[in-house]
């Protein structure tokens, strides 16, 4: 038998209350080799991926073992250049939710998949924002963070690439 | 050699964006009812359930927690599977698995999604640990618009031809009862008119988000017949892999690598002795978000040579009437509740080897029929059903 409550209390109970408002920031690891990558970008403002040792293929991000061969990859970079032909892009009409920031995120810079000159292939932002002027095959050139502080998180020490003429 | 397995009962809700009258374990139980009754089975004929589920797309990351009850699982075997867009197809295979090696006769296999509790797009950008390609990331919009792309340039492929399947697909959708986007489309124009949400895709070019449940009783051939008048065999399936987050996403975006659908395709083939898809096989089931991901799809499956996936929607190959119907259901971009959508796949295609799907059931005999899903990380799962083997 569950007790009855009491008719009518005295004194209205004091509560302690405690507003709980710290960030809680999750923290992801980039590990061993995607870190290279992200150290090479912060220190030395480097795109470099790794090379298998059978088929030679260079892999961004890097990977520790050779997704076509399943070898072990090894510790073998390569330094990749930073100027590349667009080979795909589009871009965002529609803004998204982006729960890692909890905000909506809508990037103006539309998203490229860049052919470096040396045949690997690489996402990132276009800094040409004008439709007319996006063309597939224009000729563009990675643009780095240039405060040393402001970099060392990975792929975004490239603010976007650039379009040259050449 | 595994014992065959059979689908002798099939259930689904009806499909919409919001399901405020149900919580998650009201709905699935929905689909189990249906899925039993097809079935003249009793929840006691049931020996172990097993979930498909796209957790934290309802915001909570175990939603088969409060489901035991409403679903009949107290005190029976089971578990739950994720494996991202292909979850309902895996979780077809784990049901498969479990009666072909005899552990079970009698199994059910349950998918569901409910979106209206979370942000599924927000969910999919938080698929992967952001170290890289953070910011790249536009949920699944933004990699099928890339896809679209690649597309358009390695087949010639414009955008008339993908309104063309979104129209077909509408078709299909508005005489199916369970299908959620019914647009009635009368053209090509009225899609040509919906505004762009990741260029080149449109909002009527990609899938919705839905909420639905869909539960296939699966059987060993001892049970099946006893079950079932029309039991439908699964007569093969194969699961490929894919690393998803290098350049391409869809592998290399110079389309030149193997996809998962060649390799997945190519075994079911060979082991199956098709030379022929569209002579030997009767229809499609495919999972396309997109309408140009279906006219991809085409050739990805061989249902045609590279390059050509878009003549079958032109020539009419692939409509509900057709000589090769493909979602006679109104496929993915008509309905789309993640975990359940592949498990639809399979049951839509059953249901056409059944002769049982009523209004949207192809005019041509199927006895014979691929059904697919599609996300990473295991790209494809690819089922053949037949109905005789």
């Amino acid at each position: 038998m569950a007790e009855q409550p009491a008719k009518k209390q005295a004194k209205e109970p004091e509560y302690i209350r405690l507003k709980f408002n710290a960030p809680r920031p999750y923290h992801w690891s980039t590990g061993k080799y995607l870190g290279h990558v992200y150290a090479e970008a912060k220190e030395n403002k480097k795109l470099i991926g790794n090379r298998c040792p059978k088929c030679k293929d260079i892999w961004l991000p890097p990977t520790p073992v050779c997704p076509k061969c399943k070898v072990d990859m090894g510790w073998d970079w390569v330094e990749l250049p930073q100027t590349g032909s667009v080979y795909q892009y589009t871009y965002l009409v529609y803004p998204l939710w982006d729960p890692h920031y909890g905000e909506k995120w809508a990037n103006p810079y539309p998203s490229a998949i860049i052919l470096l000159d040396n045949g690997v292939f690489y996402r990132h932002w276009l800094e040409e924002k004008d439709k007319e002027k996006l063309k597939d095959g224009m000729r563009v050139q990675a643009v780095w963070k240039e405060d040393y502080d402001e970099r060392g998180i990975g792929q975004q020490d490239i603010l976007f690439f650039r379009t040259i003429k050449e | 050699m595994a014992n065959r397995v059979a689908i002798v009962g099939i259930g689904q809700t009806y499909h919409v964006n919001k399901r405020d009258d149900v919580n998650q374990q009201e709905m699935v139980g929905e689909a189990v009812r249906a899925a039993l009754k097809d079935a003249q089975l009793s929840i006691k004929d049931i020996e172990a359930l097993f979930f498909g589920n796209m957790e934290t797309f309802e915001g909570i990351f175990l939603p088969d927690h409060g489901m035991a009850a409403e679903v009949g699982a107290i005190g029976k075997p089971g578990f739950k599977v994720n494996t991202g867009g292909t979850t309902g197809g895996s979780v077809v295979v784990e049901g498969f698995n479990m009666v072909a090696s005899g552990l079970y006769d009698v199994v059910l296999v349950i998918g569901f999604e409910k979106q209206d509790c979370g942000d599924t797009t927000a969910a999919i950008t938080a698929a992967a640990v952001p170290v890289w390609a953070k910011g790249a990331a536009t949920g699944a919009i933004g990699e099928f618009a890339k896809q679209a792309l690649a597309y358009m340039k390695t087949s010639g492929a414009k955008e008339e031809h993908a309104a063309m399947v979104r129209v077909k697909a509408d078709k299909g959708a508005c005489r199916n009862p369970y299908a959620h986007l019914k647009l009635g489309l009368k053209g090509i124009d009225e899609v040509l008119k919906s505004p762009y949400l990741v260029w080149p895709l449109r909002l009527m070019d990609f899938c919705p988000q839905s909420c639905g449940a869909c539960v296939l009783v699966l059987a060993s051939e001892k049970m099946a017949k006893k079950i079932h008048k029309k039991p439908v065999w699964i007569a093969d399936y194969e699961v490929v892999h894919q690393e998803p987050f290098r350049a391409g996403i869809f592998g290399d975006p110079t389309g030149t690598e193997t996809y998962t659908q060649h390799v997945a395709c190519g075994k079911i083939y060979k082991r199956n002795n098709i030379t022929n898809v569209r002579k030997q096989v009767d229809m499609a089931e495919i999972y396309e978000p997109s309408n140009w991901e279906e006219m991809n799809l085409y050739e990805h499956l061989h249902f045609c040579e590279g390059g050509e996936g878009w003549k079958l929607i032109e020539k009419g190959i692939t409509e509900i009437e057709g000589e090769f119907p493909v979602n006679c259901s109104g496929g993915v971009i008509a309905t789309n509740p993640i975990g359940a959508t592949p498990v639809i796949r399979v049951a839509e295609a059953a249901l056409q080897v059944r002769g049982d799907a009523g209004e949207h059931q192809a005019t041509r005999d199927i006895k014979t029929a691929i059904a697919t899903a599609l996300g990473g990380p295991n790209w494809t799962v690819m089922f053949l059903l037949k109905r005789n083997t």
